[in-house]
C-alpha cells in the first residue's frame, strides 16, 4: 500500500508543518524584539535596533534577582514533592485490587479545575479571618496562621497549593506507565521470590525511569510558567517574598508595556529552564551511577 | 496492557499504601469538596466561612442563565475545542513519536525536532499572543473555534509527542521486527501493534491534552470574544475589578468539571474500543 | 362671569401646562440620536457592569439601535484594547479604558478625537471633569483641558470614601474622623482583635497600597513628582512630609487593622467591611452597593459615607479611578459616529440619573443635587460631590506603570518592615528619577531623608 511505503515520511510530516506554520514566527518575532524598542507613534509601531539597552534593562531591575530565587526554590521544592507523591500514589494506586478507574477520575479533579478559579479559592481558604484552615486552627485551640500575609509563610502557602494542583499530573503519567510494565516480569520476579520491597526497587523503578524522566521534564517547565494562582494569591507580596519569574514577565510586557525587555526576559527565563534542567540531569545521573 | 491480578498482586498495596491513597484522596478532593459547598453559599455566607449555612441555588441560576451568561454555549464552545484538538493533537503526535522512535532519522531531526518542542515549550505563553494575534485577523480567523484548535494543538504537541515517545520506547523491538518480517507494513505495524501496546500512555496523553485545552485561558481570551468564549474566559469574569465573585465562580467551576469528567470517561471507552477494534492479530 | 370664566380656562390650561412639562422635561432629559448602525463596546467585568448594562437596555429601547457589550475579565482589557488598535479595523467601536491606560493610547495616536468624528460634539458642562483625564495636550504630553483636545469621557469615575459604621462610633461615643490622626485615635479605641478591628485599607503590595496611600499623601501636601505639566520631573517622594504620612499609613494599618495588613486587597477590605468586623475602611465608591445588599453584606444600611479625611494642614486627599470611554482611530468612520451618538445619549441627564437608580455612578453635577440625593438608597452622593472638589488624577505620565510598581513595591516593603519608611522612601525617590533619567525628562531628586 502507498500507505505503508512512504509512511515513515508522511508520519512525521503533519507535526513539522503545523509547527512550522505557527511557532517559527512567534519565536522569530520574539528573538527580534529582545534586541529592540518597540515604540507607538501615530497609530503604529516603530521598531529600533537597541540590543545593548534591553539587556542592560535587565542588569539593572531589582526584581529580577529575588524573582529568580524565589523561582528556583518553588520550582525546586514543587517538583520534588510532586514527583515524589506523584510516583508514591500512582505505585500505590496500581496496588488496589479494586477501584482503580475511580480512583484515577477522582485523583485527577484538581487538574480539571480552571487555574483562575483554584487561585480564588485558595485564596479563599487561606482568608486569616475567615478562611477554612484558620477557622480549623482556632477551633482546635491553635493559633491562626498569617497564610499569605507574612514572608516567611506566603511563599510556602503558593507551593502547598501548586503541589494540590500538579501531584495528579505526575499520577497520571507514572499510573500509565506502571500499568503498562508487563505481566511476565511481575511473574518473574515472583518466581525469582523476590519481596514485593524489592520487586519494586529493582523491577518497577527503572522501568518507570522514562515516565519520570518525561513527568519531571514537563512538570519542571511548567512550574516556571506559573502565573495564575501566584497573581491571584499573592500579586508578588508580600514584599518580594512571592515574587517568581512569570509574574514579574507579565507586570514587564503588559502592564508597562516594555516589549523588548519583555522579550529579554523570555529568553532570559528559557536559559534559566535549560540550566535548571542540564544541573537536574547531572544530578540524576551522578545519583544513579552511585547505585 | 493493563496490570492484571499479577501485577497488582505482586504490586499489592498494604495497610500504609492504602493509608496513603486514602490521605491522599482526602487531600485531594477535599478542596474541591469546599469549592462545591461555596456553589451553594450566599456571598456573606462563603465571605464570613458560615458553616452551616442556609444553601441557595441562586449562584447555578445567576451562571446558567443570568443576562449576561452565555455559559452553555461556553461550554459548548470549550467542549468542541477541547475534543477536536485533543484528537488531532494524539493523531499527530503519535505519528510524529513513532516515525521518531521507529525509523532512522539523522541526528539532526530527530534531536533537531525533539528539541525545538521543548524550546517551544519553555517560551512565555503571553510573547505568543501578540504575533498570533496579528496572524490569525489577517487569515480573518480571529474569533473562531478553529484558530483555537490549531493553536491548543500546537501548545500540547511537545508533551504528546515526548509521553508517546516514552510509552513507544518501552514496546520490545522484537515485536515489531516480527511483525515486519510477517509482511506486515509499517503503517500496519503502527496501528495494529505499537498503538495498542502504547494504550495506557494514550490515555494519560489524551486526558492532559483534553485537560489543558480545556482549561487554557490566555490563548482563549487573545484569540475569542463574546461568540467563541470558552469556559476558563467566562470563569475569569467572575474576577473583577476589586473583588472577586466566589460564589459564582465556585458554581460555574462545578458546573464545568462535568462535561470535563463525563467527556473523558467516555473518551477512554472510545480510544480503548478504537484500538482493539484494529487490533486483531 | 365671563371674565371669571376666562382666568378659569387660563388656569386650567396652566395647570394641564404644569402636569405635562415633566414630560416634556423627560424627553428634553435624554437626547434623540436617530437610527445608527450596531456599536459593538469593550468593558471590563466589574461591579458596575449590571449597571451600565441595564442603562445601555435603556438606550435600546428608546432609540431601536443595538449595542454589542464584551464583557471582558479586568485584568485583561487593556490586552484587548492593544490588539484592537494595533491591527486592521478595530472590533470595538468604543472601548472602556481605566484612567492609567489612557496616555499610552492617547501618545500612540490609537484614539480619535472626539471632535475629528463630530466637530459639533460638546461635553455637557454638568459632567465632572475628573482631572481632566479625557483631554490630551501633545505638545506638553499632559491629560490638560488647556490646549488639549477632547479624547474621552469618563463612563464611571470612581474615587474612594471613608466608611463607617454609625453605629459602632456612636456606641463608642466618638464622632465621624475628620482627619487622619482622628481615624487613628478612633480606630485605636475601636479595635478589640480578633472579634473587630478599628480601620482597614489596603496594603497589598503594588497598585494597591499605593493608591490607598497616596490618598493620604496628598492630604499631606506631598507630591510624587514636581510640576510634569511643566515638564519638571524633579522627584519629591523623598520629603520629611511623605515620610510623616507613610509612618501615619503604617501606624493605621498595624495598630488598627488585622495581622495580615501586609497582603489586604480590595477585596479583602471589603470583605471586612461586609462582615461587620471593620469599623471603618477606605473603600471605593463602587462597592456601595454590595454592602446594602442582604446576600452581599451582614451591615445593610449601616454604612454611613464620609470623604476621605485631611490631613494636618487641612487639606484632603483622594486619586480618582476613572472609567474612560474612548473611540479607536482604526474602526470605521460609520461606526464612530454612532459610537459617538450612543456616547451623546449616555451623558444626558436621563441617562445618568437611570444609570443612579441601577447601581452606577453617575457623572453629572445634576444628578447628584436632584431627588435622589434625599434618598438614603443613595447616601454616598453627598460625600463622593464633596469629594470631587479635591480629588485628583495621579501617575498621569507614561512611566505611570513603572513609577507604580516601585512604590508599590516600596512602600509595602515599609508596611511590612522590611525596611524603614525613610530608607523606602529614599529608594523609592532614587529609582524614580533614575527611571525619568532614562527616558531623557528634567528630574532630580530631594536629598535622602535620615533611616
Amino acid at each position: 500500500m502507498l500507505l505503508n511505503r512512504s509512511f515513515r515520511y508522511w508520519s512525521l510530516l503533519p507535526a513539522l508543518l503545523l509547527f512550522a506554520a505557527l511557532t517559527l514566527y512567534p519565536l522569530l518575532n520574539l528573538v527580534r524584539m529582545s534586541v529592540s524598542t518597540v515604540a507607538f507613534a501615530n497609530g503604529a509601531e516603530t521598531w529600533t535596533f537597541t540590543p545593548l539597552r534591553n539587556f542592560a534593562a535587565l542588569l539593572e531591575d531589582d526584581v529580577v534577582r529575588p524573582a529568580v530565587v524565589n523561582t528556583l526554590v518553588f520550582v525546586g521544592v514543587s517538583v520534588a514533592i510532586e514527583m515524589f507523591l506523584g510516583t508514591a500514589l500512582a505505585i500505590a494506586v496500581a496496588g488496589l485490587s479494586r477501584a482503580k478507574r475511580l480512583v484515577r477520575t477522582v485523583a485527577i479533579l484538581p487538574i480539571l479545575v480552571p487555574p483562575v478559579a483554584i487561585g480564588s479559592m485558595w485564596k479563599l481558604m487561606y482568608n486569616y479571618d475567615f478562611g477554612i484552615f484558620n477557622q480549623a486552627f482556632v477551633a482546635l485551640g491553635a493559633m491562626p496562621v498569617n497564610w499569605l500575609g507574612s514572608t516567611s509563610v506566603a511563599l510556602w502557602s503558593v507551593i502547598a497549593v501548586d503541589v494540590w494542583h500538579w501531584v495528579p499530573f505526575v499520577f497520571l503519567i507514572l499510573f500509565a506507565a506502571v500499568e503498562g510494565i508487563s505481566p511476565d516480569l511481575f511473574e518473574a520476579a515472583h518466581v525469582d521470590g523476590a519481596t514485593r520491597r524489592q520487586t519494586l526497587r529493582f523491577v518497577v523503578l527503572p522501568l518507570l525511569r522514562p515516565a519520570i524522566v518525561v513527568a519531571f521534564l514537563f512538570r519542571a517547565i511548567l512550574a516556571f510558567k506559573v502565573f495564575d494562582e501566584v497573581f491571584l494569591l499573592t500579586a508578588g507580596g508580600p514584599g518580594t517574598s512571592t515574587e517568581l519569574v512569570n509574574l514579574h514577565l507579565y507586570k514587564v510586557f503588559f502592564e508597562q508595556n516594555r516589549l523588548g525587555y519583555g522579550a529579554v526576559l523570555s529568553l532570559a527565563v528559557i536559559a534559566a529552564i535549560v540550566a535548571f534542567l542540564l544541573v537536574s540531569r547531572r544530578v540524576a545521573l551522578a545519583v544513579a551511577s552511585q547505585k | 496492557m493493563t496490570t492484571d491480578a499479577r501485577g497488582t498482586a505482586a504490586l499489592r498495596a498494604g495497610i500504609p499504601g492504602r493509608l496513603y491513597v486514602a490521605l491522599a484522596l482526602f487531600a485531594i478532593v477535599g478542596p474541591f469538596l469546599w469549592i462545591l459547598t461555596a456553589s451553594f453559599k450566599h456571598p456573606i455566607a462563603i465571605y464570613a466561612g458560615q458553616f452551616p449555612f442556609t444553601p441557595t441555588l441562586d449562584n447555578y441560576a445567576d451562571v446558567l442563565f443570568g443576562r449576561r451568561s452565555d455559559f452553555a454555549g461556553n461550554i459548548a464552545n470549550s467542549l468542541i475545542v477541547a475534543a477536536s484538538s485533543t484528537a488531532l493533537v494524539l493523531v499527530v503526535g503519535a505519528l510524529a513519536a513513532y516515525s521518531l522512535h521507529r525509523f532512522r532519522w539523522p541526528v539532526w531531526v530527530s534531536a533537531g525536532f525533539l528539541g525545538w518542542t521543548l524550546v517551544f515549550h519553555m517560551v512565555p505563553v503571553l510573547t505568543l499572543l501578540g504575533p498570533w494575534y496579528v496572524a490569525f485577523r489577517e487569515l480573518d480567523l480571529y474569533d473562531t473555534r478553529a484558530a483555537l484548535v490549531v493553536t491548543h494543538v500546537t501548545i500540547n504537541l511537545p508533551m504528546t509527542v515526548w509521553l508517546l515517545r516514552a510509552f513507544f520506547r518501552e514496546i520490545p523491538p522484537e515485536i515489531l521486527e516480527a511483525a515486519h518480517v510477517d509482511g506486515c507494513g509499517p503503517f500496519d505495524a503502527f496501528r495494529r501493534i505499537a498503538l495498542p501496546l502504547a494504550l495506557p500512555g494514550l490515555i494519560a496523553a489524551g486526558i492532559l491534552a483534553f485537560v489543558f485545552s480545556w482549561n487554557e485561558f490566555p490563548i482563549a481570551l487573545t484569540l475569542t470574544s463574546r461568540v467563541t468564549a470558552t469556559v476558563p474566559v467566562a470563569i475569569a469574569r467572575f474576577a473583577q475589578q476589586y473583588e472577586i465573585q466566589h460564589a459564582q465562580m465556585a458554581a460555574a467551576s462545578v458546573i464545568s468539571t462535568i462535561p470535563a469528567v463525563i467527556l473523558m470517561f467516555l473518551g477512554q471507552r472510545f480510544i480503548v474500543s478504537g484500538l482493539t477494534l484494529g487490533a486483531v492479530k | 362671569m365671563t371674565a371669571n370664566l376666562w382666568h378659569v380656562r387660563i388656569l386650567l390650561a396652566a395647570i394641564a401646562f404644569v402636569a405635562t412639562a415633566p414630560a416634556l422635561a423627560q424627553q428634553k432629559a435624554f437626547a434623540d440620536v436617530g437610527k445608527q448602525p450596531d456599536i459593538t463596546v469593550l468593558i471590563g467585568s466589574t461591579p458596575w457592569y449590571p449597571a451600565f448594562e441595564k442603562v445601555v437596555g435603556l438606550y435600546e429601547q428608546q432609540t431601536g439601535n443595538h449595542v454589542k457589550l464584551d464583557v471582558t475579565p479586568f485584568g485583561n482589557i487593556l490586552e484587548k484594547a492593544r490588539n484592537a488598535v494595533r491591527t486592521g479595523q478595530s472590533p470595538y467601536d468604543l472601548m472602556t479604558l481605566d484612567t492609567q491606560w489612557t496616555i499610552e493610547f492617547y501618545e500612540g495616536g490609537f484614539v480619535s478625537p472626539l471632535a475629528d468624528v463630530d466637530p459639533a460634539f460638546a461635553m455637557p458642562k454638568e459632567v465632572f471633569h475628573y482631572g481632566d483625564s479625557g483631554y490630551w495636550n501633545a505638545q506638553k504630553r499632559w491629560r490638560t483641558a488647556d490646549g488639549g483636545k477632547l479624547m474621552a469621557y469618563t463612563v464611571l469615575g470612581n474615587v474612594q470614601l471613608l466608611y463607617y459604621r454609625d453605629d459602632v462610633l456612636k456606641q463608642a461615643g466618638l464622632a465621624v474622623p475628620k482627619t487622619w490622626s482622628d481615624v487613628l485615635a478612633s480606630c485605636t479605641k475601636l479595635a478589640k482583635p480578633p472579634s473587630s478591628y478599628g480601620f482597614v485599607a489596603r496594603g497589598e503590595k503594588g497598585n494597591g497600597i499605593r493608591y490607598d496611600w497616596q490618598s493620604v499623601m496628598l492630604a499631606e501636601g506631598v507630591q510624587v513628582v514636581k510640576d510634569p505639566e511643566a515638564g519638571d520631573f524633579t522627584v519629591t517622594i523623598n520629603s520629611p512630609q511623605a515620610k510623616k504620612a507613610l509612618d501615619l499609613y503604617v501606624d493605621l494599618l498595624k495598630r488598627c487593622g488585622p495581622p495580615n495588613y501586609g497582603s489586604l486587597g480590595q477585596g479583602d477590605v471589603i470583605q471586612l467591611l461586609a462582615t461587620g468586623k471593620a469599623a471603618l475602611g477606605d473603600v471605593v465608591t463602587a462597592a456601595f452597593a454590595s454592602f446594602e445588599d442582604p446576600n452581599k453584606s451582614a451591615v445593610v444600611g449601616k454604612l454611613q459615607t464620609a470623604p476621605l479625611p485631611a490631613g494636618a494642614g487641612g487639606a484632603h486627599g483622594a486619586v480618582i479611578g476613572n472609567w474612560n470611554a474612548v473611540i479607536p482611530k482604526n474602526a470605521s468612520d460609520a461606526q464612530k459616529k454612532a459610537a459617538l451618538a450612543f456616547s451623546r445619549w449616555f451623558l444626558t441627564f436621563g441617562a445618568q440619573r437611570a444609570f443612579a437608580e441601577a447601581g452606577g455612578i453617575p457623572n453629572r453635577s445634576d444628578v447628584y443635587t436632584s431627588d435622589l440625593a434625599k434618598n438614603p438608597k443613595y447616601r454616598w452622593m453627598p460625600a463622593y460631590l464633596e469629594t470631587q472638589k479635591f480629588a485628583r488624577q495621579e501617575l498621569g505620565y507614561a512611566e505611570g506603570a513603572q513609577v507604580e510598581q516601585i512604590l508599590g513595591l516600596r512602600l509595602n516593603q515599609a508596611l511590612i518592615g522590611e525596611m524603614s519608611s525613610g530608607k523606602a522612601l529614599n529608594t523609592a525617590g532614587q529609582e524614580i528619577e533614575a527611571l525619568f533619567k532614562k527616558n531623557g525628562r528634567r528630574t532630580g531628586v530631594l536629598p535622602p531623608l535620615p533611616e
